[in-house]
């Protein structure tokens, strides 16, 4: 798959109301989300580890959410500003998690 | 493979040597894997200052409008200390590798690309230097270099002796679990394991061949090769899920700084 060229790109010569809104996007107070997808590999015990190492949560909370990882296939285990959540997602990249940073209100909006 | 238990120095594991050799060969190519994917460059023991600077595999001259030239020596890591913005490694083709190093974002390619462009050559670096850590702590690359591998420290001893344990200080654990967890992953990717009954059923199956004391066969044809990897994958789960055991018993017997309690549980 490549590279390809940033999508942002995509809506240029068209002044539409996407466009303002990606303006909108740049405010770095918007809220993101980190996501930790399931997979078949990474253990039950790493996982959890992982969220009460790295987020510091509290054992049941790390295991809650291990859990949601585990039967609904995802959960979002932090939130913040955009460069947090990058931090976060290269984090769970480094200890072999599958992760992904999301705009909130794409999670509600994106079909 | 005995379990990892938590000692005074460290937790520690004994090993056959065969199982410190195979895991030690898998970090290593799952490590070499990575580098060649990434376009990190090659591993460098210590910079000679005196040394001239070679070729990279990738950089082309460019010819320019006005025939200004880039010089072929010019290496990406050159322009990275001129400027100080580190080169942007390939998007790598492998999808093990691929794996190890996802998209940031399902479904927004600015974002998975910037991303990547941030962080990808400062992970893919953290993975090759834990995997490569890890295969030095399973075979001493004094030994390894011995002219009789067969007097290596750590073999000098018989299988019912007692060879030196596998140790792993306290301070490197999370790397040695994320090496075990990136070799897994790699190796679940080659065996095509995509849902929690596939790596079930291949425990199950490894598990009773062991029960059975059916040896893996050394002929190369291609089931042989899948009873390999899958007690590759098998002995590395064995070896992170007992580590795991001990440092999460670590990390919650710790005082937490936040309520500084329970230290006593």
């Amino acid at each position: 798959m490549p590279l390809s060229a940033p999508a942002a790109t995509v809506s240029a010569g068209t002044a539409t109301q996407r466009e303002t809104e990606q303006d909108a996007v740049q405010r770095p107070a918007d809220p993101w989300v980190t996501i930790v997808w399931n997979d078949p590999v990474n253990l039950m015990s790493y996982v959890t580890y992982v969220f009460e190492s790295y987020f510091g949560y509290p054992q049941a909370k790390a295991h809650s959410l291990m859990m949601r990882v585990h039967k609904d296939g995802k959960a979002v285990v932090s939130s913040g500003g955009r460069e947090r959540m990058e931090v976060d997602v290269q984090a769970m990249h480094g200890f072999g998690l599958w992760a992904t940073l999301q705009e909130t209100g794409d999670a509600q909006g994106a079909a | 493979m005995t379990p990892f238990r938590a000692m005074r120095r460290g937790y520690e594991s004994r090993m056959d040597p065969v199982e410190r050799a195979v895991l030690a060969r898998v970090a290593r190519d799952v490590a070499t894997m990575v580098r060649d994917e990434t376009g990190l460059p090659a591993a460098a023991p210590e910079p000679d200052p005196n040394d001239v600077p070679t070729p990279h595999t990738g950089s082309t001259t460019r010819v320019w409008n006005k025939g200004l030239l880039a010089p072929d020596e010019i290496t990406d890591g050159d322009l990275a200390k001129l400027t100080g913005i580190s080169s942007v490694g390939p998007m790598p083709q492998d999808p093990a590798v691929r794996r190890l190093l996802p998209d940031a974002s399902r479904d927004d390619q600015a974002v998975a690309g910037e991303f990547r462009r941030l962080t990808q050559n400062d992970l893919a670096r953290e993975k090759v230097e834990r995997l490569e850590a890890f295969a030095d702590l399973l075979e001493p690359p004094a030994s390894r270099d011995d002219p009789e591998p067969e007097k290596a420290p750590w073999q000098t001893l018989g299988r019912h002796g007692a060879p030196p344990p596998v140790r792993v200080s306290r301070e490197s654990a999370e790397a040695v679990a994320g090496a075990l967890t990136d070799m897994r992953l790699v190796i679940a990717q080659r065996l095509g394991l995509e849902s929690d009954d596939d790596v079930n059923a291949l425990t199950d199956q490894v598990m009773w061949d062991q029960q059975m004391g059916r040896e893996i066969p050394v002929a190369a044809d291609g089931r042989a090769a899948r009873r390999f990897w899958s007690g590759v994958f098998v002995a590395a789960g064995f070896a992170l899920e007992t580590l795991m055991e001990v440092m999460i018993a670590d990390l919650r017997g710790r005082p937490r700084p936040a309520d500084g309690g329970a230290e006593d549980n």
